[in-house]
């Protein structure tokens, strides 16, 4: 609830910003800028940006692409990436009508991370050339540091050749430094959060994060200081219990489940997910030899699928004792094994930490709707 | 001080009149398709049950699926958060509530009559009184027989579809295989009570059980919950109303 309902002019630049970026990517590639597509937070934007391209996420949050995508994909995998395939393959979609950015990306830029994703590329690079980066997926071992910058020069040569222009060690510290302004912009963002009357929505902060890797860096960073500026303002407080989101991500067109929560009364603070904590929690060292420091951030990353993965467990219950949290909604899509399984690790620490745990598993069906409120309901009930 | 509490089910709605604390009269109809005017009919029956007039009614709550379709509630209210005062009022010892409905199964744990922790069945109907009604129908018995057929079993079948559906062909199947009536009966009972078990083992069994919903009126399923959790399993006198209860309690 937001007892003075107070308009925030700036949440509207990120709200309506859809037609300005696909006009100005159309512009810049006429102008002959590539454009790079990626679908996860393991690709580090700072490479690409060094190189003098530009890049939109690709990952979808709306159900109208799966249908189309079932005549490839099998019916349980997990909604996402269904949604995104969809996006590519349909007909309709093409070029400059309902999705027009894929029309307009030259390479896609993937990485190994769920076996669903994978084998999902495989089929991409049919239609757009699709380059996949390894992961290492046990990051703690002696070796997961070396070999992942390892693919990151493979990445760095690639892009190279895209666009002809080469990535200098100057440029590549640029790029690192205004990444990680807007990172620093994004602590500030929650930072508010831990207020006892935050002013600001959960699922208007999740309309901010899922522009994070569709607008270009510079606006996004443009619009976040506008926000943080017009919150300082405005004396607006939210009310309700306090929640932390944890699972998957919440790609653009995907606010079923944060919807419900806010709609029932309760308050977001903060989370703990792709579209959020994990896409700007730590920042890249700017001391450090670029590609090494940038290896190191973007392997911190705590995705379900690295194992072990312990440091999520430890850093859910690190943001729920600073931003207060009183109840945890476990978010998970359909068929993601990675996050379905984790999950009873993730329970297990909570219990210990006395947190109360609301497990979600869904699609981007409303199917599922109505007892997902009972469900919600309940738990606010319960935490009141 | 009189309060209403009305539980708009998928299946049957319930309304219960509270007078000074004490259950004065309730009423179970089946919901039909509109929420709402079940709502109503529920509330009406309830109060001519016990001859009160509308104007003694103080707060109306409403809980259950359709909760928010009873317009003339003064609050709604989770069926999970009504349940677990309904069941403490009824059976102070119950830490424990399985309540199985006509749309979903659900396990509470409770401390001081409220609600410590949950588990909700999915979205599709396995292991609900859906289940037993569609299978009970390819089986060509009533609900009821369902429930006294299945104790005499001495084999039961193994049905391992959790999906209605499926579940259904496969009893089909068992059926073409010769499989006595009883023990696809008992072997029916005995899929949707290994289900919600295994929601009341992942939450941690805290004693007493008690077994609240339309399914708890089913003799069959009762026994197969005693046998499966190795307890005595707690009934209300009334075991479909103490959602409504719930609600009423805590206008």
């Amino acid at each position: 609830m937001v007892e003075n309902d107070i308009f925030l002019k700036s949440l509207e630049l990120f709200k309506d910003a859809f037609p300005g970026r696909i006009n100005q990517i159309l512009k810049s590639k006429e102008e002959g800028k590539k454009i790079v597509g990626t679908l996860c937070l393991y690709v580090p934007d700072e490479l690409i940006y060094a190189c003098g391209a530009d890049r939109v996420i690709l990952c979808g949050g709306r159900s109208a692409p799966i249908e189309a995508a079932e005549q490839y994909l099998p019916r349980n995998i997990c909604p996402l990436i269904k949604s995104s395939f969809g996006s590519v393959i349909d007909q309709k979609c093409s070029k400059t009508k309902s999705c027009p950015h894929f029309g307009l990306v030259d390479l896609i830029v993937a990485e190994a991370t769920c076996d669903g994703k994978k084998k999902m590329y495989e089929l991409l690079n049919q239609y757009i050339p699709t380059h996949v980066m390894d992961l290492p997926q046990k990051p703690e071992n002696q070796n997961a540091l070396e070999y992942y910058i390892k693919e990151l020069e493979s990445l760095k040569d690639l892009l190279e050749k895209l666009t002809g222009n080469k990535i200098t060690d100057a440029k590549l510290k640029n790029e690192i430094k205004s990444a990680n302004e807007t990172r620093k912009l994004l602590h500030a963002l929650y930072e508010l959060r831990k207020r006892d009357s935050p002013p600001i929505r959960g699922t208007e902060i999740l309309r901010v994060l899922q522009q994070m890797h569709f607008l270009s860096p510079d606006e996004f960073r443009k619009n976040l200081v506008l926000l943080l500026d017009e919150l300082k303002l405005e004396k607006r407080e939210c009310s309700g219990p306090r929640i932390m989101i944890s699972g998957c991500p919440m790609a653009a067109g995907n606010m079923k489940v944060p919807e419900i929560i806010e709609n029932r009364g309760g308050m977001i603070v903060v989370e703990e997910s792709c579209t959020g904590t994990r896409a700007f929690w730590d920042l890249v060292d700017e001391n450090k030899e670029p590609l090494k420091a940038l290896a190191e951030r973007y392997l911190k990353i705590p995705c379900a699928c690295m194992s072990p993965n312990d440091r999520r467990i430890g850093q859910i219950i690190e943001l729920v004792r600073d931003f207060n949290v009183g109840g945890v909604v476990y978010y998970t899509l359909q068929f993601c094994h990675g996050y379905n399984i984790e999950k009873y690790r993730v329970a297990e620490a909570l219990k210990k930490s006395g947190i109360p745990l609301l497990s979600i598993e869904t699609d981007y069906s409303a199917a599922d709707t109505e007892q997902i409120k009972t469900r919600v309901d309940a738990f606010l009930e319960m935490l009141e | 001080m009189i309060s209403i509490g009305i539980d708009a089910g998928a299946a049957t709605t319930k309304a219960v009149v509270l007078r000074d604390n004490e259950i004065a009269g309730y009423a179970i109809i089946p919901t039909g398709f509109d929420f709402r005017k079940a709502g109503e009919a529920a509330y009406r029956e309830a109060l001519s049950k016990c001859s009160t007039g509308e104007s003694e009614v103080g707060k109306i709550i409403a809980t259950g699926y359709g909760r928010s379709s009873i317009g003339f509630a003064d609050k709604t209210i989770s069926e999970i958060t009504a349940h677990a005062r309904g069941v403490s009022y009824l059976i102070p010892t119950a830490h424990t509530i399985i309540d199985i409905g006509g749309q979903d199964s659900k396990v509470i744990i409770t401390e001081n009559g409220k609600v410590k922790d949950f588990l909700m069945n999915d979205r599709c109907a396995a292991g609900t009184g859906k289940f037993l009604e569609y299978t009970a129908k390819a089986l060509e018995i009533s609900l009821d027989e369902l429930g006294t057929l299945s104790q005499v079993s001495k084999n039961p079948a193994k049905i391992s579809s959790m999906c209605t559906v499926f579940a259904e062909s496969e009893v089909v199947s068992l059926r073409a295989q010769q499989f006595k009536k009883e023990d696809i009966a008992a072997g029916l009972i005995e899929s949707i009570t290994q289900r919600t078990t295994a929601m009341v083992k992942k939450l941690g069994i805290k004693p007493d059980v008690a077994f609240v919903g339309g399914v708890a009126k089913n003799p069959g399923v009762i026994r197969a919950f005693e046998k499966a959790l190795e307890i005595k399993i707690r009934l209300p006198e009334e075991p479909q109303i103490t959602g409504a209860l719930g609600a009423a309690l805590l206008a």
